[in-house]
């Protein structure tokens, strides 16, 4: 664990830069937030309106009731974010965790999308009741599936990362098909820290302020945890108690804090970050320095998403833009300084600990086999029509198969690229967390696509696919750029990976803010619009895919080679910068075609290699064979799903394949946990 | 408007060319050209401007985009029970449209990806009331006389917009002589207590202020669809206008902004100028400009209040 690293190398004094930093963050985020203000008021006037103002001025009540509010909450939710922030790296011991990474937000987002619908006076007697029951759900299902599992960091982070991408898919459901209903959910999860009253402050503050003293109470047992596990339970501190205990604090202040305001999610990651980065080396210094920063930074971001607005055509620029446009550069800060790479979760050893049996690769790939075959016949033949089901007969597959064919098969193609990509990346990084999607290579897609729909150009099939290519390409470079430095190391990658897709976010938040229907129209294609695929478009992705199975047999060796460690493999004389280079081309390539067709955020590509090590397949050939035919099932199932579940509606495959995805993922967790 | 009226003027020797020759007619639209040699019959309309310029026009389509909402959200004219529903706007079930054996589709090009497959399907027609730097209400009109010329409707389709101008000219003049007409409006639709879609002078609406002469406070161009989302406060850069509120609003929402001297003390408030108006729907083709002119003249000889309702 990192922590234990880190105190080795505790030093007495406290670094200069850090107070320097924060008070430098602050002072600049207060001017810059009063600087417009300054036109109309005096000094004294604009300070007094934090407790007072003048009836006969209204620039005064508006001071008083919309500025003062708005920095107050900033400040509050700032700090106590960064408070839990800090808190969460704590427990998890992970440089990456956060309030985020445990599926709060997207629990929290999913009670408000659940009670607007279904239980709108629940909302209007309390709005944090929904927010923290979703997110206690979360964090519940997390916990439920990691306890048998001795509620190790890794396992933690990635139920979370499962849970946050399964409470999403559901969230985007619900928005696509009830778009016209949950316009203001639209806001909500874009994060608007506007304030015409100071009743939110009110309510919130005593919430935070008490939640923020538990927390401090709880220092002296996670001092404990920084020794780490063994010597802490030998200590006689109960560590998974502790754990949980801590946890429950977090999603409590993270829920209600966003409850409020909506979700403004990275001030949670990068409030300790800084801190780590500017020199706070201790628990006591890092809670501190990350409260302090927390607020500074999410008033900064407020305020830049104030000047945003009325420097545009006065149209709401969310705060969760701007503290993603925040979060990114702070990751990447992150990333040139971490220098060591052992701390990544999910390095050190398969999920659970838990190896599965071998099994062999001719059996389990016919099984596969056979039931892809089963999914596409039941697909081509069983299907819903305006009246009532009905077999398609034999005859008629012809004139079906313009309908059903197409799609399916590009399905079909997306999952096997990013089974074989995840694969790939999984076993270059030598990290089972690591995937296409969290590399951000599909997010570098994603984020050109949100910027054409921002232009509002109109592009045809050939132009999005360009986008996408072009965007793949453009984040690989970057990526390429970036890792450079470390050799492509694991670390680096998912890192910078994060900070792609944070950049991606706060565009699709920016989306999400302006307007219902232009949303719906971006989510489609986000959670992969397969019905969009013709006829030629799936026969060229099938030759490509082809193609690119084929040099796929000739970089075996290198990632067999290639985890045993940078020294090892060089010794054995692979070329290991050129080898990481190629194989992150292939990646690539495989990704953009996938992320076309399915969008970037089904997580095929990290379930379908993990089935396949479940199903026993240990070499990197057998894997990676049977990762693409599990794939490619997994999507094959999603789009026929999306075709009939809701018919004549239909919902993006990528999002169905998500939640089957997801679904699979917790089973199989909680499986392991069992035996 | 010389524009339209001049396609109008190019439409009409179309129909002399074709009504002597007696073959196929064509129109062009914005992703190719649409040829039929036969008037249409069965119709299949995928967003909701393009079903109320159907209902408008007497054709009853054989299957609409999102039929459920239609009737929440756009309500008139009113689409009768037994319409096939054929899945949402943003992704239509292709299948389903097939389904129909329609002789014609009627889509705007946020559906361009799809038009070769809707082609397959039957001859496909690409309008856009909403798009990038259009003018929705002279593209709505451009609609309603296609569609007519179309399905060989053309003088009821004259007719339609013929009662719209009266009937906006008629209100025009009761606004007047009430003298309502002089102090700009905001119009707004409350999204939750904080934010609120401001209409902007780029969308349907304000082809509905300038018909009845008022003015809108709100002077930056909104998002395509002709709407910004603003936070409450920005309305108080206003002082002058008058705030008329376009319905649903939530429940509660009357409660917090009289709890909020930030709301009570906002110059229109105090000067019991907020108004309300029914449900219209924003983003529809030009029959939503009447009812709207008709509510807002109605709200506004009637007189505001100091809060919503």
């Amino acid at each position: 664990m990192y922590a234990e690293t880190r105190l080795a190398t505790n030093t007495p004094g406290l670094p200069a830069r850090l107070p320097l930093a924060a008070a430098l963050l602050w002072l600049g985020a207060l001017a810059a937030s009063a600087s417009p203000w300054l036109a109309e008021l005096d000094p004294a006037a604009l300070i007094s309106a934090f407790w007072t103002y003048n009836s006969h001025d209204y620039t005064s009540v508006l001071a008083h009731f919309s500025w003062a509010p708005r920095v107050s909450v900033a400040i509050l939710i700032g700090c106590g974010l960064g408070l839990a922030g800090a808190v969460t790296q704590q427990v998890l011991g992970n440089p990456l965790a956060s309030p985020t990474t445990l599926g709060v937000e997207a629990g929290g987002q999913f009670g408000v999308t659940i009670a607007t619908l279904f239980a709108p006076a629940v909302l209007a007697f309390s709005p944090d009741l929904a927010a923290v029951a979703g997110g206690l759900l979360a964090i519940f299902l997390v916990i439920a599936l990691t306890w048998r599992l001795g509620f190790s960091p890794v396992t933690v982070i990635l139920a979370g990362l499962v849970i946050t991408f399964f409470m999403g898919a559901l969230n985007m459901a619900f928005l696509l098909l009830k778009g016209e209903w949950l316009g203001n959910l639209f806001i909500w999860g874009a994060g608007s820290l506007v304030q015409n009253n100071w009743t939110p402050f009110m309510d919130l503050w005593p919430r935070v302020l008490v939640l923020a003293l538990a927390l401090v109470l709880l220092m002296r047992p996670l001092q404990l945890l920084q020794l780490g596990q063994a010597s802490a339970s030998s200590l006689g501190a109960r560590v998974g108690m502790i754990r949980m205990l801590a946890l429950f604090l977090v999603v409590l202040m993270s829920a209600t804090v966003v409850s409020r305001v909506g979700v403004v999610a990275f001030v949670g990651l990068a409030a300790p970050v800084l801190a780590r980065l500017l020199g706070a080396r201790n628990l006591v210094e890092r809670l501190v320095w990350s409260t302090l920063f927390g607020g500074g930074l999410l008033l900064l971001a407020d305020t830049l998403a104030h000047w945003a607005s009325t420097w545009g055509d006065g149209s709401l620029v969310p705060t969760g833009t701007t503290t993603a446009l925040i979060g990114g550069p702070i990751i990447l800060l992150a990333l040139q300084s971490f220098r060591n790479t052992h701390h990544m979760p999910g390095q050190d050893a398969s999920p659970t600990g838990f190896i599965p049996i071998r099994r062999p690769a001719v059996v389990i790939g016919s099984v596969l086999l056979t039931l892809l075959l089963a999914t596409f016949i039941v697909s081509m033949g069983w299907s819903p029509g305006l009246q009532e089901w009905s077999w398609t007969p034999l005859s008629q597959w012809d004139d079906a198969w313009v309908w059903r064919g197409p799609r399916m098969l590009a399905a079909i193609l997306a999952g096997v690229s990013l089974g074989l990509a995840g694969t790939l990346i999984q076993r270059m990084t030598g990290n089972v967390m690591a995937s296409p999607e969290m590399l951000g290579i599909s997010g570098g897609a994603a984020l050109v696509m949100v910027l054409i729909v921002l232009s509002g150009a109109e592009v045809g099939r050939a132009g999005q696919l360009t986008a996408a290519t072009v965007g793949a390409a453009g984040a690989l470079g970057l990526l390429i750029l970036l890792a450079r430095r470390h050799r492509f190391a694991g670390t680096q990658l998912l890192l910078g990976g994060l900070a792609l897709y944070v950049f991606m976010d706060s565009g699709l938040r920016l989306v999400m803010a302006s307007g219902g229907t232009v949303a719906s129209k971006l989510l489609n294609w986000m959670y992969g619009a397969t019905w969009l695929i013709s006829e030629s478009e799936a026969l060229a992705l099938l030759s490509l895919i082809l193609l690119i199975s084929l040099c796929l047999f000739t970089v075996i060796r290198p990632l067999t080679i290639l985890p045993l460690g940078d020294t090892s493999a060089s010794s054995l004389g692979l070329p290991v910068g050129r080898a990481r280079l190629a194989l992150l081309l292939l990646a690539a390539l495989l990704t953009a075609s996938a992320t076309v067709v399915i969008g970037p955020l089904s997580f095929v590509g990290l379930i379908a290699p993990h089935l396949a090590r479940v199903l026993g397949q240990h070499t990197v050939g057998r894997q990676m064979m049977v990762a693409a035919l599990a794939g490619g099932l997994l999507l094959a199932v999603a789009d026929y799903l999306s075709r009939i579940v809701v018919y004549p509606g239909q919902l993006p495959a990528g999002l169905l394949a998500a939640l089957v995805g997801g679904l699979y993922f917790l089973w199989g967790l909680s499986r392991h946990g069992r035996s | 408007m010389s524009i339209s009226i001049l396609l109008r003027i190019t439409a009409v020797l179309c129909l002399c060319v074709s009504a002597t020759v007696a073959t196929a007619t064509t129109w062009q639209h914005e992703q190719g050209t649409l040829t039929l040699s036969e008037t249409p019959k069965r119709v299949v309309a995928l967003n909701w401007a393009a079903t109320e310029a159907l209902l408008l026009l007497g054709v009853t389509p054989v299957g609409v985009a999102d039929k459920a909402g239609y009737s929440v959200w756009v309500k008139e004219p009113e689409l009768p029970e037994a319409v096939p529903n054929i899945g949402t706007r943003v992704a239509p079930s292709l299948e389903a449209i097939a389904e129909l054996k329609p002789d014609l589709i009627v889509t705007s090009s946020e559906m361009a990806p799809a038009t070769d497959l809707l082609e397959r399907i039957a001859p496909t027609y690409v309008i856009s009331v909403y798009k990038k730097d259009s003018r929705p209400f002279s593209k709505a009109r451009e609609m309603l006389l296609t569609l007519g010329e179309i399905l060989d409707l053309e003088e009821r389709a004259q007719a339609i917009l013929t009662d719209i101008d009266h009937t906006l000219a008629a209100q025009r003049e009761r606004l007047r002589r009430h003298g309502a007409d002089d102090q700009p409006v905001a119009l707004v639709n409350f999204l939750d207590d904080r934010h609120v879609r401001i209409y902007a002078p780029n969308g349907l609406y304000q082809t509905a202020l300038n018909a009845l002469g008022l003015t809108n406070a709100w002077p930056h161009a909104g998002n395509y669809w002709g709407f910004s989302v603003v936070g409450l406060e920005a309305i108080a850069a206003y002082p002058d206008s008058r705030i008329v509120v376009i319905e649903p609003t939530r429940p509660g929402l009357s409660e917090h902004l009289e709890d909020s001297p930030f709301w009570t003390y906002l110059p229109a408030v105090q000067r019991d100028e907020i108004y309300q108006v029914d449900a219209v729907w924003p983003f529809g083709g030009v029959f939503p400009v009447m009812r709207l002119a008709s509510n807002l003249t109605d709200a506004l000889i009637q007189g505001g209040t100091d809060n919503v309702r």
